[in-house]
C-alpha cells in the first residue's frame, strides 16, 4: 500500500500541469461565454478542445494506433484532477470522445472506426446520444423508435429526448428497434446516423435551470446506411450495455470537484453572516461541514482504491453503479449544505447585486439534482446493487 | 500509487478468519457470555502462536514487527467473529504505546511476554468511565493528561455488568506514582487515541460487513406473500444503501491504517474520518439486520443479537460518530 505517484505518473502529472499553465488565458478566454449560447461562444469550447488534441491530452487512454496515447486509467484521473484544478472548460465533445469512441473501438467495423475516431479526436464532429424516449427512461429496451430495412438502408422513424447539446450535434448514436416481435432486449440495433440527414428535427428542450443544453430529437422517414449499424442487427442491446459501462465505470468521477466545493463551502460559511457572527459558529454548520469533509474524503480514497484495482487490469462491473450513486447523492448534500449556509439569500437568482457568485450555487444545486436522475437513476443503481453485486433475487 | 493490501497480507488475513471460524463460533461467543472470565485462554494462545498478538512487537522484543496496515485487516476479522479477547486492546494500543514510551527495561520486561501471549495488556484511556478487560496484567491508564502502566498490584477492580456480555468492563481505581508514569505529552495521549479510535473503526466495518452478510443471506430464503423478500425492491435498496456504507467505511478504515502507520500529518483526522464513517455506517447495517430480519432477529435465540450489541458498544467507544465529526470540525475550522 503506498499513496506516491509512481515516477511515470508524476511525470504525466507535471507535464498535463504545465500545459494547463501555459493555457491559462485561453481557458479564462473560453469560460469567459457559455457554449450554449452557440455561434462564436461555441467555437470557443471547440477550439479549446482542438487544442487539447493537439497536445494529446484530448483522450489519453484511447490507444496510440487510434491517436491516443495509451495512458493507463490512473493517469485518466490525474489529468481529470489537473482539468478540475485548472478550472478549465466543460467538454463538448464527451460523449464522443469518452463514450462512443471506446465502444467502437470494440464493435466498430475498421470502415467505421476510420471514418469516425479521427473526427471525434479533432472534434470535427459533434456527437449526441440517442437513448432515451418519452417512455423509455429507466426501462430503457422498451423504446420504440422503430428502424425498417429498405434494401442497403434503413428508413428510421420516432423520437429521442433528453438529447445533450442536441442542437449541436453533427452525429447521433442511437439504438432503434429492428424487430418489433422479439423480447424488448432482442430486436434492437445500435445505429450511427448523421444528424444532418433529411427529415430530423431538433427542437431545444428549457431546462428547470433556463438553458436548453438538451433537445429532443425527431425522425421521420430517415435514410441510414445499413454500414452504420454498430455490432450486429437486432444486436444492439450488448452494444449499449458496453457503451453504459464505459458512461457508469469508464469515468470515476473524479474527487477533485467535490474536494473544491467543499473548499468553498467551508470558505462561504467562514464569511456568510449569521446571528451576531458568522455561519461557522453554527453547531448545526459546524457539523454538516464535518460530515461533508468526511464524505469527500472517503470517495476520494474509495475512488483510489477503484483506480488500483483498475490500473491492475481487473474491468469495471457493477461496482461502477456504487461509484456513481456516491458521489451524485453527496453533490446534492454539498450543494444544499451551500444553500442552507446562504438562508433566503440562496433565492437570489443571476443579475441580483446581492447574490452571491451571480446565483451561482442554485444553479450548481439544481445540476446536482440533475445527477441523481442521468445515467440511470439512483434507484435503477440500487437495483443493479442489490442484484448484481449482493446476488438478491430478482422478482 | 496502490490502495490495496499485498497478497501477504490478505494471506495472513485468510489464516486468521480460518482459525477465528473454528475458534471463535457464534456458540463459542456465547460461552463468553455465560463463562466466569470470559475469556478463552486457548484461543488467545492460539492467536499468539500464530503471531497475531505480537504482531506489532518489534522482532527483537520476540513480536512480528508488522504495522498497522498489516494488522488493520486482523481487526477486521476480530470484529466480523466477535472476538471477545482484548486484542485492539492489546496489538493495537498497548504494546505499541508501550514501544513508543516505555523504557528500554521496561520494554524487555513487557513485551516479550506480551507477543508470547503469556501477559496481555489493557488501556483505559480519558473519555470512558470504565476499562475494558482491567484484569489483563498491565493497565495503562490515563489520567490528569498522564498515562501510567500499572499491574495488578496497585489496583482495584470493580466488575461491571454490560449488555454485551463478552465485553468485560471495570471501574478501576489506582494507586498511581512516579514509578507507575508512562508518559505524560499529550501527543502520545493523542497518538494511543487515534490509534484506539482507528482500530474500533476496523472492527466496526467487520461487525457490518457480518450483518450484511447474515441479512442478505436471510433475505435470499425468507419467503413472505409467496416470494423471497430479498426480491422487493422496498428491501433491496436499502441493502444496496448499506453496501454502500459498509465498502465506503472500509476506504477510510484501510486509509487511516496507513496514515497512523507512516505517521502522516493528516493521521489524526484520517483516524476521525475511519471512527465517523464506520461507526455511521455500522449503524445502519444494524438497524436495517434488525429490521429485515423481523421478528426472528428479536430472539434471544437467533445470533443476531450478538452482532448488534457488539456494533452497538463499538460505535460508542473511542469517540461516537459526533465527537470525531466536532474534532474534524476543529480542525477544519482551526485559525490558520
Amino acid at each position: 500500500m503506498n499513496f506516491e505517484l509512481s515516477g511515470e505518473d508524476a511525470a504525466f502529472r507535471d507535464e498535463v500541469r504545465a500545459w494547463f499553465a501555459d493555457h491559462r488565458e485561453q481557458i479564462e478566454h473560453t469560460r469567459a461565454v457559455d457554449w450554449e449560447a452557440g455561434g462564436e461562444a461555441f467555437e470557443r469550447y471547440r477550439a479549446w478542445e482542438r487544442a487539447l488534441f493537439e497536445a494529446g491530452l484530448g483522450a489519453v487512454t484511447w490507444p496510440v494506433e487510434y491517436g491516443g496515447r495509451g495512458a493507463s486509467m490512473v493517469q485518466q484521473a490525474i489529468l481529470n484532477e489537473e482539468y478540475t484544478l485548472a478550472d478549465a472548460p466543460n467538454r463538448i465533445n464527451r460523449l464522443g470522445l469518452g463514450l462512443l469512441g471506446p465502444t467502437l473501438m470494440v464493435y466498430g467495423t475498421p470502415e467505421q472506426k476510420a471514418r469516425h475516431l479521427p473526427r471525434i479526436l479533432a472534434c470535427d464532429e459533434i456527437w449526441c446520444q440517442g437513448y432515451s424516449e418519452p417512455n423509455a427512461g429507466s426501462d430503457l429496451a422498451s423504446l420504440r423508435t422503430r428502424a425498417v430495412r429498405e434494401g442497403d438502408e434503413f428508413v428510421v422513424n420516432g423520437q429521442k429526448i433528453w438529447t445533450s447539446l442536441g442542437r449541436f450535434g453533427d452525429w447521433i448514436f442511437t439504438l432503434v428497434r429492428t424487430d418489433p416481435a422479439a423480447p424488448k432486449h432482442k430486436g434492437i440495433t445500435f445505429l450511427l446516423v448523421d444528424m444532418h440527414s433529411p427529415g430530423i428535427e431538433v427542437r431545444p428542450l428549457i431546462q428547470i435551470d433556463g438553458s436548453a443544453r438538451f433537445a429532443e430529437v425527431f425522425f421521420t422517414d430517415v435514410r441510414v446506411p445499413v454500414a452504420n449499424v454498430v455490432g450486429r442487427v437486432d444486436d444492439g442491446w450488448t452494444v449499449a450495455m458496453a457503451l453504459l459501462g464505459f458512461e457508469r465505470g469508464g469515468g470515476l468521477y473524479g474527487p477533485a470537484l467535490f474536494n473544491r466545493i467543499l473548499r468553498d463551502v467551508v470558505e462561504l460559511s467562514r464569511r456568510e453572516p449569521r446571528g451576531e457572527g458568522v455561519a461557522a459558529d453554527d453547531p448545526d454548520v459546524r457539523r454538516r461541514v464535518a460530515q461533508s469533509y468526511i464524505e469527500t474524503r472517503v470517495y476520494e480514497l474509495t475512488v483510489q482504491r477503484a483506480l488500483t484495482r483498475l490500473a491492475r487490469g481487473e474491468a469495471p462491473g457493477p461496482e461502477a453503479s456504487l461509484n456513481k450513486l456516491y458521489w451524485s447523492e453527496m453533490k446534492v448534500r454539498l450543494d444544499e449544505l451551500a444553500l442552507d449556509i446562504l438562508g433566503p439569500r440562496a433565492e437570489l437568482g443571476p443579475g441580483s447585486p446581492q447574490a452571491e457568485n451571480d446565483g451561482g450555487w442554485y444553479g450548481d444545486y439544481l445540476y446536482a439534482r440533475a445527477s441523481t436522475i442521468f445515467a440511470g437513476t439512483s434507484e435503477v443503481q440500487k437495483n443493479i446493487i442489490a442484484q448484481r453485486v449482493l446476488g438478491l433475487p430478482r422478482e | 500509487m496502490d490502495f490495496d493490501f499485498s497478497s501477504e497480507q490478505y494471506l495472513l488475513r485468510d489464516t486468521v478468519r480460518d482459525l477465528l471460524r473454528r475458534e471463535c463460533t457464534p456458540g463459542a461467543v456465547r460461552a463468553a457470555w455465560a463463562s466466569e472470565s470470559g475469556r478463552s485462554p486457548e484461543r488467545w494462545r492460539k492467536l499468539a502462536d500464530l503471531g497475531v498478538v505480537g504482531l506489532t512487537v518489534a522482532e527483537e522484543h520476540g513480536g512480528a514487527g508488522m504495522d498497522e496496515v498489516d494488522l488493520v485487516l486482523i481487526l477486521e476479522e476480530a470484529g466480523r467473529s466477535l472476538l471477545p479477547e482484548p486484542l485492539l486492546e492489546t496489538t493495537a494500543v498497548g504494546a505499541p504505546l508501550l514501544a513508543r514510551s516505555g523504557s528500554d527495561t521496561f520494554r524487555a520486561e513487557w513485551l516479550p511476554r506480551i507477543a508470547a501471549g503469556d501477559a496481555t495488556v489493557t488501556v483505559g484511556l480519558a473519555g470512558s468511565p470504565y476499562v475494558a478487560d482491567a484484569t489483563a496484567d498491565l493497565v495503562v491508564l490515563e489520567r490528569q493528561g498522564a498515562l501510567h502502566a500499572v499491574t495488578q498490584d496497585r489496583l482495584t477492580l470493580q466488575p461491571l455488568r454490560s449488555v454485551d456480555r463478552a465485553r468485560r468492563l471495570f471501574s478501576v481505581t489506582a494507586e498511581l506514582g512516579d514509578d507507575t508514569l508512562l508518559s505524560t505529552s499529550a501527543a502520545v495521549a493523542r497518538w494511543a487515541f487515534d490509534h484506539a479510535a482507528a482500530a474500533t473503526a476496523a472492527e466496526l466495518v467487520g461487525v457490518a460487513g457480518a450483518m450484511l452478510d447474515m441479512t442478505v443471506a436471510y433475505v435470499k430464503q425468507r419467503e413472505q406473500f409467496g416470494r423471497r423478500i430479498g426480491s422487493f425492491q422496498a428491501v433491496q435498496h436499502k441493502l444496496a444503501e448499506t453496501l454502500l456504507l459498509v465498502d465506503s467505511a472500509r476506504s477510510a478504515v484501510y486509509y487511516a491504517a496507513w496514515a497512523l502507520a507512516n505517521d502522516t500529518p493528516d493521521a489524526s483526522i484520517a483516524a476521525s474520518v475511519a471512527k465517523a464513517y464506520a461507526s455511521d455506517a455500522e449503524r445502519r447495517a444494524n438497524a436495517e439486520a434488525l429490521q429485515l430480519h423481523g421478528g426472528i432477529g428479536f430472539t434471544w435465540e437467533h445470533d443476531l443479537h450478538l452482532w448488534l450489541k457488539r456494533g452497538k458498544a463499538l460505535e460508542l467507544q473511542y469517540g461516537d460518530a459526533d465527537l470525531h465529526r466536532r474534532r474534524i470540525a476543529d480542525w477544519i475550522y482551526a485559525p490558520a
